[in-house]
C-alpha cells in the first residue's frame, strides 16, 4: 500500500543528524512526567529517597491501577513534584547502579491475556496512545486497528528506519506481539524503500511519502482508518515496538531510545541513545562541549515540542534554540523592525490548505476550535487528530493561537461526553 | 508549542500582513497619484482611518492596528475623484466601522471595509462615476496583485474563478464591444483588493472557486448596465455575503464524505 501526500510543508531549520551508530549517553537523572499523559491522575508507589531498580513501578493510574509507569533507570528517587490540586506532576530519579527488574515473560508470546498483563506491569502499555483523545488505552480495551509509526517528518528528526535497523529482530517480535492485541489490522507505516516486514494476514505495510506532516501517525490514521469513539485506534512508535520485542525476549524493559539532538544551539547535530525521560541538560551540555550558552532546550520538535527539563515520553528529538542564528534576509530584517502583535485574528490563506494533508477544510476547523464549537469540530473529524497534527497550522496561522491546546480542550470535552 | 519563542521561516502576524497588503496597494496608489494627482484625498482618507482605528483601540483597550490604512488607501483609489470630501469621509467611516471595526478588527468580520464604504457611497450619493484611472494604475494594480498572489494572500482560485465567467461570457456573446469595457483599472483593483480580500472571500478551496465564479458572473451582469465601479463593488459585496454559506456547504460536504468513508470499513 502506498500513501503519497502532495500537501504539507517541510521547514528548513538546520541539518538533521545523520551519524550512526548513536552515541550512548550517560545521564545523571531521569523522570516520568504526568503532562505526557492527559486526563490521568497518578498515585505514587515510591517515596522520596527510596532506591528503585530499572523497571520498578513508580506510580499507577488512580482509576486503572493496572497501568503503571516504571523507572527507566535504577537509582534513588530524588523528587516527587506536585502541581495544582496536589496532583503528581513528576517523579525524578537520580541515576546510580544498574539493577534491573526481570519480568516473567513465559506465555506472553502465545497468550493475549498474559501479554497484556506483562505490558501493563512493565510500563510498556503507556507507549500506546489512543485515537480519539490521545490517552493511554484502558487495560481491557481492544482497538479496531494498531498503527506502528516508523516515519518521522518533524524538522530535525532522525531517520527512523536507520535507527531501527540494528534492532530489527526485536522490532519484528514486537509487531508479532501487537497482532495479539487486536482483531483488526496492524498498519506498519514506513518511508518508501524495502519493506521492514512482509505484509501478510492482518499486518499491512504502508509506504508513506511527502512533506511534514506526512510522517505523523495522525495523517496515516486519518487516511487509512478514520476513527470514532466506537472504533478506536492505537498508535505506537517504532522504537517502542522494538522495546516491546526486547521485553518479550529477555524480560527486561527496553528503556533506551535513540534521540536526535539538533538545532541552531548545538554545534554538531548528533544521535544519542538515552533512557526514557532523560535529563536534557546532560544531553545538550555534552553536545556543545560544555560551553554555557543562552539556549532554550525543547523536548520534541520546534513545531510541537515543549520547553522542559526532561525528555517527554513520546519525544524522539531534542531541539536546541539559541546560539548563532542564521543571518536574516532583508525582508526578514524589515519585518522584525515592526512591533509584533501577540494576538490577532486568523486570515484564511491558501497556505493553510497547502500544508494540511487531511480531508478536513482547515479554516473552518480552526474557527470551530477557536470558538470552542465542539459539534462542528467533531463533524469535521477532529477525533482523528492530536495536538501534534495541528502544530504546523499553529505555526502558519497569523493569529498566534495554539490550535493544539484548543484541540485538547475540545477532545477533553468530547471524551467526557463519551465516558458519560 | 514554540511559536512564540522562535520564528524559523518568518511566519505571518497581523502587522506583517498589513505591511504586505499596504505595499501591494501602495503600488497602484503611487501610479494613480502620478497619473491624476489626488494625493491629498488619499492622505485625508488615511488620516480618517487612523482616527477610527485609534478610537476603537481605545474603546477595546487593545493595541493599535493599522489595517484601516490599507482599507482607506483602496477606498481612496477607487472613489470617483469629483466626489465631495464630506461624502467620501462619511462613506469611508461607514465602511471602516460597520464593515470591520464593530466586528473586532480585520480578520474577525466577513466583509471588505473598502467595499462596504464604496457601496454606501454609490447607494447614498448616486452619480455618474467617470472612469478616471488609467493604464499605469492598472499595470501597478496587477503588479500588486502578483505580489499578493506570490505571498499566498490572494487566492489564485478566486482570481481564476472570477475570470472564467467573464471569459465565457465574452466568448458566448460573440460581440467584442459588449465586453470591451472590462479590461480597466477599476476592475483590476476591485478584483484584487475588494473581491480578493481573504477576509471577504470564502475560506475553503471549493468555496473559493464558487465565490470567485459568483463575483465574476455578477460583475458581468451588473457591468452591462451600470459603471464598472458599481458593478465590481456590488458584485463583491453580494458575493462576500454568500461566502459564509458556501463555506458552510463545504463543511457539510466534508462531514458527509467523512461519514461515508467511515462506513466503508465498518
Amino acid at each position: 500500500m502506498e500513501l503519497r501526500f502532495r500537501k504539507g510543508r517541510d521547514i528548513a531549520f538546520g541539518t538533521a543528524p545523520r551519524a550512526l551508530p548513536p552515541v550512548p549517553c550517560a545521564v545523571g537523572a531521569v523522570a516520568v512526567m504526568a503532562r505526557d499523559f492527559p486526563a490521568v491522575v497518578w498515585d505514587p508507589r515510591v517515596t522520596q529517597g527510596q532506591v528503585v531498580r530499572q523497571g520498578q513501578a513508580l506510580c499507577v493510574d488512580r482509576l486503572r491501577p493496572e497501568i503503571a509507569l516504571v523507572a527507566a533507570a535504577s537509582g534513588r528517587v530524588s523528587g516527587l513534584h506536585h502541581g495544582a490540586r496536589r496532583r503528581l506532576e513528576r517523579i525524578e530519579i537520580e541515576a546510580e547502579g544498574a539493577e534491573e527488574t526481570e519480568f516473567d515473560v513465559k506465555g506472553a508470546t502465545a497468550d493475549p491475556g498474559s501479554l497484556r498483563a506483562l505490558l501493563l506491569k512493565s510500563g510498556a502499555w503507556a507507549a500506546f496512545r489512543t485515537r480519539p483523545f490521545g490517552r493511554i488505552p484502558a487495560p481491557s480495551d481492544t482497538p479496531s486497528a494498531i498503527f506502528v509509526t516508523v516515519t518521522d517528518s518533524q524538522p530535525l528528526a532522525a531517520d527512523p528506519v536507520a535507527v531501527l535497523a540494528p534492532q530489527m529482530a526485536a522490532f519484528q517480535r514486537g509487531v508479532a506481539g501487537l497482532l495479539h492485541l487486536t482483531e483488526g489490522p496492524v498498519f506498519l507505516c514506513q518511508p518508501p524503500g524495502p519493506a521492514l516486514m512482509t505484509a501478510q494476514g492482518r499486518l499491512r505495510v504502508v509506504h508513506v511519502a511527502g512533506a511534514h506532516p506526512a510522517g505523523l501517525a495522525g495523517t496515516h490514521i486519518h487516511h487509512l482508518w478514520p476513527v470514532s469513539v466506537q472504533k478506536p485506534v492505537w498508535q505506537i512508535g517504532g522504537q517502542d515496538v522494538a522495546a516491546m520485542g526486547q521485553l518479550l525476549e529477555s524480560g527486561r524493559i527496553g528503556a533506551r531510545r535513540v534521540v536526535s539532538v539538533a538545532g541552531p544551539g548545538v554545534q554538531a547535530p548528533r544521535l544519542v541513545s538515552v533512557p526514557l525521560g532523560a535529563r536534557l541538560a546532560d544531553l545538550v551540555d555534552g553536545a556543545a562541549g560544555g560551553k554555557p550558552l543562552a539556549r532554550q532546550v525543547i523536548s520534541g520538535s520546534v513545531l510541537s515540542g515543549q520547553s522542559a527539563p526532561f525528555l517527554g515520553r513520546f519525544d524522539l528529538q531534542v531541539t536546541v534554540l539559541g546560539g548563532a542564528a542564521p543571518a536574516p534576509s532583508v525582508w526578514g530584517r524589515l519585518l522584525s523592525c515592526l512591533p509584533r502583535l501577540r494576538t490577532g485574528a486568523t486570515l484564511p490563506m491558501e497556505r493553510l490548505e497547502a500544508a494540511f494533508p487531511f480531508d478536513i477544510p482547515p479554516a473552518p476547523l480552526m474557527r470551530a476550535l477557536a470558538v470552542g464549537d465542539v459539534e462542528t469540530a467533531e463533524r469535521l473529524g477532529c477525533l482523528d487528530l492530536l495536538e501534534e497534527d495541528l502544530a504546523l497550522l499553529s505555526w502558519l496561522c497569523p493569529s498566534g493561537c495554539d490550535y493544539g491546546a484548543l484541540l485538547r480542550r475540545v477532545l477533553d470535552r468530547l471524551g467526557q461526553e463519551a465516558a458519560a | 508549542m514554540m511559536r512564540s519563542g522562535v520564528d524559523p521561516a518568518g511566519g505571518w502576524d497581523a502587522h506583517r500582513l498589513t505591511l504586505a497588503f499596504g505595499i501591494a496597494a501602495g503600488l497602484p496608489a503611487c501610479a494613480a497619484i502620478a497619473e491624476r494627482g489626488g494625493a491629498f484625498s488619499i492622505l485625508l482618507a488615511m488620516g480618517l482611518a487612523v482616527i477610527w482605528e485609534a478610537v476603537f483601540a481605545r474603546i477595546r483597550r487593545r493595541p493599535m492596528a493599522w489595517d484601516g490604512l490599507v482599507s482607506a488607501l483602496i477606498f481612496a483609489l477607487l472613489v470617483p475623484a469629483q466626489t465631495p470630501f464630506w461624502q467620501q469621509g462619511l462613506a469611508l467611516s461607514f465602511g471602516l466601522v460597520m464593515g470591520d471595526l464593530i466586528f473586532g478588527g480585520r480578520g474577525r468580520g466577513f466583509l471588505s471595509p473598502a467595499c462596504v464604504g464604496l457601496a454606501f457611497l454609490l447607494f447614498s450619493f448616486p452619480q455618474a462615476g467617470a472612469e478616471d484611472l488609467g493604464l499605469m494604475t492598472m499595470i501597478a494594480a496587477l503588479g500588486g496583485g502578483a505580489i499578493l498572489l506570490g505571498l499566498g494572500l490572494l487566492s489564485w482560485r478566486v482570481v481564476l474563478g472570477f475570470c472564467l465567467p467573464l471569459l465565457a461570457g465574452a466568448a458566448l456573446s460573440g460581440a467584442p464591444e459588449a465586453v470591451a469595457w472590462m479590461p480597466n483599472a477599476t476592475l483590476a483593483l476591485g478584483l484584487i483588493f475588494l473581491i480578493g480580500d481573504p477576509v471577504a472571500a470564502a475560506s475553503t478551496n471549493p468555496g473559493r472557486w464558487a465565490y470567485g465564479g459568483m463575483a465574476g458572473a455578477l460583475v458581468m451582469l451588473f457591468g452591462s448596465e451600470g459603471s464598472a465601479l458599481a458593478s465590481v463593488v456590488f458584485a463583491g459585496l453580494l458575493a462576500s455575503l454568500f461566502a459564509p454559506l458556501m463555506d458552510q456547504a463545504v463543511v457539510w460536504w466534508a462531514w458527509r464524505r467523512r461519514r461515508n468513508r467511515r462506513g466503508q470499513h465498518g
